[in-house]
C-alpha cells in the first residue's frame, strides 16, 4: 500500500514566494500588502521593477536574518469529495510555522505529504497576504485537484518482508470512495517462493485521530513446498497495520491456517504438523536504514529488529509462538571505482510457549529457513538468504516416505548468516552508465534445532563446525523492477543432504 | 500434534481418545483393534488438529507409511503389504464378502447418520474439535455436517424415509450378525479377523460414546449375544494396555446417561473449571488490550510531533 513517508517529492512545485508572499518591512514592525495574484498568474510585467525590488529586499532579509510571521488562516480549496480534515491534518506543520523560513520549508512538506495521499492529481500551496487588520499574518492556500478516474491498476515487483522473497504483483486501487483518503484494493500476487495470494485491502491516512496511517488487509494466500518440504500451507486471515512511520510498524495478524499434504510423501516431523491452527499474532518491526542506497548500498548503514508473539487470544489452543530476528548492515566505501564492502549479519529464534513448551515443537511455518535465488545484500529481513545454496537447500532434514529419495527440510528454531560484498564498477563505460557492476562476496550461515529439548545439544562449537559457506563473484544488473544477479559460487563447506553445488546462479531481488 | 513415545517400531496415529475409549474416532478405532487382534506391538500417537483429513488413521515404521486413503484402507494396505494380516484364506468365503459388505455400508452409514444427524453431532463435537480453536471448530463442524448430510442424501423433503430406511437397514444387519455369530468367539473360524475389528469398533462406539437416547444404540442392545461378544474381545485384547479395567458395557447405559450420575457431574466439573480458566484468561487479555491503547494513546500522542518531522530526512 501507498505509504506517503516513502514518496515524498524533494522539490514539489511550491509557488515562489515572489510571486504572492506578503512583502514585510521589518524595520517598522509593519506588513505591507503584496498585490494578489491570482492562480492563472497575471501579468507582472506592469508592476515587475519595484515588484522585484520588494522581492530582493525580501530575499536579503530572509538571508540575513529569521523573517516573523504568523500563519492566520488555512484556506483549503478543490476539494469536493475530501474531507477537510483530511487536508488539513497533513499540513499540520504550517500553522506551527512562526517564520518565513519555517512556513516555506512547512509549505514544501505539506505539499509531499498530500501528495504522497495518491488521490490527488495535483497539489497546490500557495502563500498569500492575511487579513489587512491583522498585520503579519498570511493565509496559507491549498488547491487540490481530485482524481478523475479514482480506478487505477498497476503491476510491480516487490520483496515482502514475511514471504522473504521477491513477488510480482498486480493490483486495482480505487482512490477516495469515501473522501477520507482512503484506498481500496484488490490485489494478485505471485510469489518467486511458489506462492500465490489474492487480497482485498483498504488504507486509510487518518484513523479516528491516530497520527500514523491505517491499514487492512484481508487475505487468502497458498505456499506450495511439496518439493522441499512436502507441505502446502493454506491461510485466510485479516492483517491489521496499526502503526506505520518510518521506523517503527507494528502489524496484527489473525488467521486460520492449514498445512496438507497432497503429495503423502511427507517425513515423520511434518506429518505431525498437518493440521489446521489458529494465528493470532502481533508483530513489531524498527528499521534504521542509512545506508544510500537500498540496491547497490556503497555508504552508510542499517539496522532491523522484528519481534512477534502469537497465541494473543483467549483461547489457548491458537498457536503459541515468540519469535525475534535481527539484521545488521554496514557498506564502507572505497574512493576508486565506486567500489564498497557491504558486510552483514543476521539472526534468529523462534520458541514456542505456554505449558509444556520444552516438549513441544515449532510450528513449522514459523521456522528459519535458508538457501534461496534472493541476494543477503538487498534483504532485510532476517536470516533467509545465502549466495549458492538452493531454496530451503540446508538445515534439518527427514527423509520422505519410503520410496522417495528425496528429504523434507523441515527449518531450524535458530538461524545465523553472515556476508561480505565487495561491489566495484566494471572498466567498460557503457556498463557503468547503466548501473551494471561486479561484486566479490563470501557468505555462511547455519540452522540448529532447540526445541524438544533439543537445546541441550545445541554447542557453539558444534555450530561453527557445521557452518556452510561459500564464495563467489558475479556481475549485478539493476532493472527498473529489480535487482539481478548472474553470480559463479563455490561452495567451500557444506553438510550431507544439503542442496547446493559450485556453478552459475542467477537472483533477483526487489 | 502431540507426540508419540517411540521413534522406531510400529506407530498407529490416530483421533484422540475420549469416552473410554483409546481413540474415539470411528474411522480409526478398526485400526487400533486390528492390531490389537493381531496382536502386534505397537505405540499410538495422536492428531488432534486435523479433524477432516482421510489420511488418518495411518501406520507407520521407520520411512514406511500406510494411510487410510490408500488402497481401501489402511488395514487393507497392511495386509496387502504383508505387514500384518487376519484374513488369510477367509477373502475367499462367500460369507466374508457379504458380511463385510453389510458392516463397512449399512452399519457405517447407519454410525455416520447418528453421529451427525441422529444425535446432532453432539458427540462429534467433542471427539473431533475440542482441541482446536473455537471458530475453526464450528466452522469444521458445520462444514461437515453439511458434507453428511449430502453423502447420506438426505434431504427435507425424504430425511425422515431416510432415516427409516438407515435404521431398517441396521436392524436387519445387527439381525443377521447375531444370528451368524451365535454364541462364538470370533465372527470366522473362532479366529480374528478383520470383520471383528470393524464390527467390534462399530459395537464399542455405539455403546459407549452415542448417549442413551440413541436409537441406533437401543436397537443393538436387543442382541445379547453381541453385547457379550463385545465385552469378551474388549476384556481379554484391549485391555491388557489400559491400567485400569474398564466397567462392562452392558451397565454403561447408566454411567453414560445424561441424568446426572458421576461420570455427568465429572464432565460438568471440568466444563465449569475450564469455563472459569476461560473467562479469567478473557478478563486479563481484554485488561492487557486496554492497558497497550491506553499507553499508546499516552505516548503516541505526546511524540505525535516527532513524527511528523520524519518528511524532512531523504
Amino acid at each position: 500500500m501507498a505509504n506517503p513517508t516513502e514518496n515524498l517529492d524533494p522539490n514539489p512545485p511550491t509557488r515562489e514566494p515572489e510571486d504572492e508572499v506578503e512583502e514585510l518591512n521589518g524595520d517598522e514592525g509593519e506588513v505591507e500588502e503584496e498585490e494578489e495574484d491570482d492562480d492563472e498568474g497575471e501579468d507582472d510585467d506592469a508592476v515587475s521593477n519595484p515588484q522585484s525590488l520588494k522581492t530582493e529586499s525580501l530575499f536579503r532579509r530572509m538571508r540575513s536574518s529569521p523573517v516573523p510571521v504568523r500563519v492566520h488562516d488555512v484556506i483549503v480549496k478543490g476539494n469536493t469529495k475530501t474531507k477537510d480534515h483530511i487536508i488539513e491534518a497533513e499540513v499540520d506543520g504550517v500553522r506551527e510555522a512562526s517564520t518565513l523560513q519555517e512556513l516555506l520549508e512547512a509549505s514544501r512538506v505539506a505539499n509531499s505529504n498530500l501528495r504522497a495521499l495518491d488521490v490527488f492529481d495535483s497539489v497546490n500551496v500557495t502563500l498569500d497576504s492575511g487579513p489587512p487588520e491583522l498585520p503579519g499574518t498570511t493565509n496559507v492556500i491549498i488547491e487540490v485537484v481530485e482524481s478523475k478516474s479514482p480506478l487505477t491498476g498497476q503491476i510491480g515487483a516487490y520483496t515482502r518482508a514475511e514471504a522473504k522473497s521477491s513477488s510480482v504483483e498486480a493490483s486495482l486501487k480505487y482512490k477516495n470512495i469515501f473522501g477520507y483518503g482512503d484506498i481500496w484494493d484488490g490485489s494478485v500476487i505471485y510469489g518467486c517462493d511458489n506462492s500465490a495470494e489474492v487480497g482485498m485491502g483498504m488504507y486509510l491516512p487518518r484513523f479516528k485521530g491516530l497520527p500514523t496511517p491505517f491499514s487492512s488487509r484481508l487475505y487468502l494466500s497458498t505456499q506450495d513446498w511439496l518439493n522441499f518440504s512436502s507441505y502446502k500451507e493454506r491461510s485466510l486471515g485479516l492483517s491489521l497495520g496499526l502503526l506505520s512511520s518510518k521506523y517503527h510498524e507494528l502489524v496484527y495478524t489473525v488467521g486460520w491456517r492449514n498445512l496438507i499434504d497432497p503429495s503423502r510423501s511427507a517425513s515423520k516431523s511434518i506429518r505431525r504438523q498437518l493440521g489446521h491452527s489458529l494465528l493470532s499474532a502481533l508483530k513489531y518491526t524498527f528499521k534504521y536504514d542509512q545506508r544510500d542506497s537500498y540496491l547497490r548500498p556503497t555508504s552508510g548503514y542499517a539496522f532491523s529488529s522484528t519481534s512477534q508473539i502469537g497465541g494473543l487470544a483467549p483461547d489457548s489452543r491458537s498457536l503459541r509462538f515468540l519469535k525475534q530476528e535481527i539484521d545488521l548492515r554496514c557498506a564502507f566505501p572505497f574512493g576508486f571505482y565506486n567500489a564498497a564492502l557491504n558486510l552483514g549479519v543476521s539472526g534468529g529464534v523462534t520458541f514456542p510457549w505456554g505449558s509444556g513448551y520444552q516438549n513441544r515443537p515449532s510450528s513449522v511455518p514459523e521456522r528459519f529457513f535458508l538457501g534461496g535465488n534472493s541476494s543477503p545484500v538487498c534483504s532485510l529481513g532476517g536470516p533467509s538468504a545465502l549466495w549458492g545454496f538452493k531454496t530451503r537447500g540446508l538445515g534439518p532434514n527427514e527423509p520422505k516416505r519410503k520410496g522417495d529419495d528425496e528429504r523434507d527440510f523441515i527449518g531450524g528454531d535458530a538461524a545465523v548468516t553472515a556476508f561480505a560484498d565487495l561491489s566495484f564498477d566494471l572498466p567498460v563505460r557503457w556498463l557503468r552508465e547503466r548501473g551494471v557492476h561486479g561484486h566479490v562476496f563470501a557468505c555462511g550461515g547455519n540452522m540448529a534445532k532447540l526445541t524438544e529439548n533439543e537445546f541441550r545439544n545445541v554447542t557453539a562449537p558444534k555450530l561453527l563446525e557445521t557452518f556452510r559457506t561459500s564464495v563467489g563473484a558475479g556481475i549485478v544488473l539493476p532493472t527498473s523492477l529489480f535487482r539481478m544477479e548472474i553470480n559463479y559460487c563455490h561452495i567451500l563447506k557444506k553438510q550431507e543432504h544439503d542442496k547446493a553445488k559450485s556453478g552459475f546462479f542467477l537472483t533477483f531481488s526487489a | 500434534m502431540e507426540g508419540d513415545q517411540d521413534t522406531s517400531g510400529f506407530t498407529l496415529v490416530t483421533r484422540k481418545p475420549c469416552f473410554g475409549l483409546p481413540t474415539a474416532c470411528p474411522n480409526c478405532l478398526p485400526a487400533y483393534i486390528y492390531l490389537k487382534l493381531a496382536q502386534l506391538p505397537f505405540q499410538l500417537a495422536f492428531n488432534s488438529t486435523f479433524p477432516d483429513s482421510e489420511e488418518l488413521p495411518y501406520f507407520e515404521s521407520g520411512t514406511y507409511v500406510a494411510y487410510n486413503n490408500e488402497d481401501g484402507g489402511v488395514i487393507e494396505k497392511l495386509e496387502k503389504d504383508g505387514i500384518v494380516n487376519l484374513d488369510s484364506q477367509l477373502q475367499s468365503l462367500p460369507d466374508y464378502l457379504s458380511l463385510k459388505a453389510l458392516i463397512v455400508s449399512w452399519l457405517e452409514e447407519a454410525l455416520t447418520y447418528e453421529i451427525w444427524v441422529g444425535t446432532e453431532g453432539v458427540c462429534a463435537s467433542k471427539i473431533y474439535y475440542s482441541d482446536l480453536p473455537w471458530v475453526i471448530g464450528k466452522v469444521l463442524f458445520y462444514k461437515q455436517t453439511y458434507l453428511t448430510k449430502n453423502r447420506l442424501g438426505l434431504t427435507k423433503e425424504n430425511a425422515e424415509q431416510r432415516e427409516k430406511l438407515i435404521y431398517k437397514r441396521a436392524s436387519e444387519a445387527y439381525e443377521a450378525l447375531s444370528t451368524r455369530l451365535g454364541e462364538q468367539k470370533f465372527l470366522f473360524e473362532d479366529r480374528p479377523s478383520s470383520l471383528d475389528a470393524f464390527f467390534l469398533s462399530h459395537m464399542l462406539f455405539t455403546i459407549q460414546v452415542l448417549p442413551e437416547t440413541s436409537v441406533l444404540r437401543r436397537k443393538l442392545l436387543e442382541h445379547g449375544n453381541l453385547v457379550r461378544y463385545a465385552e469378551r474381545l474388549k476384556s481379554e485384547f484391549l485391555e491388557e494396555s489400559s491400567s485400569s479395567p474398564s466397567p462392562p458395557l452392558h451397565s454403561f447405559p447408566s454411567s453414560f446417561s445424561g441424568k446426572g450420575s458421576k461420570p455427568k457431574s465429572k464432565p460438568k466439573t471440568e466444563k465449569s473449571e475450564e469455563e472459569k480458566k476461560f473467562k479469567k484468561r478473557a478478563r486479563f487479555f481484554l485488561a492487557a488490550q486496554f492497558l497497550a491503547v491506553v499507553i499508546y494513546v499516552s505516548v503516541m500522542g505526546g511524540g505525535s510531533s516527532d513524527e511528523v518531522e520524519y518528511e524532512d530526512d531523504d
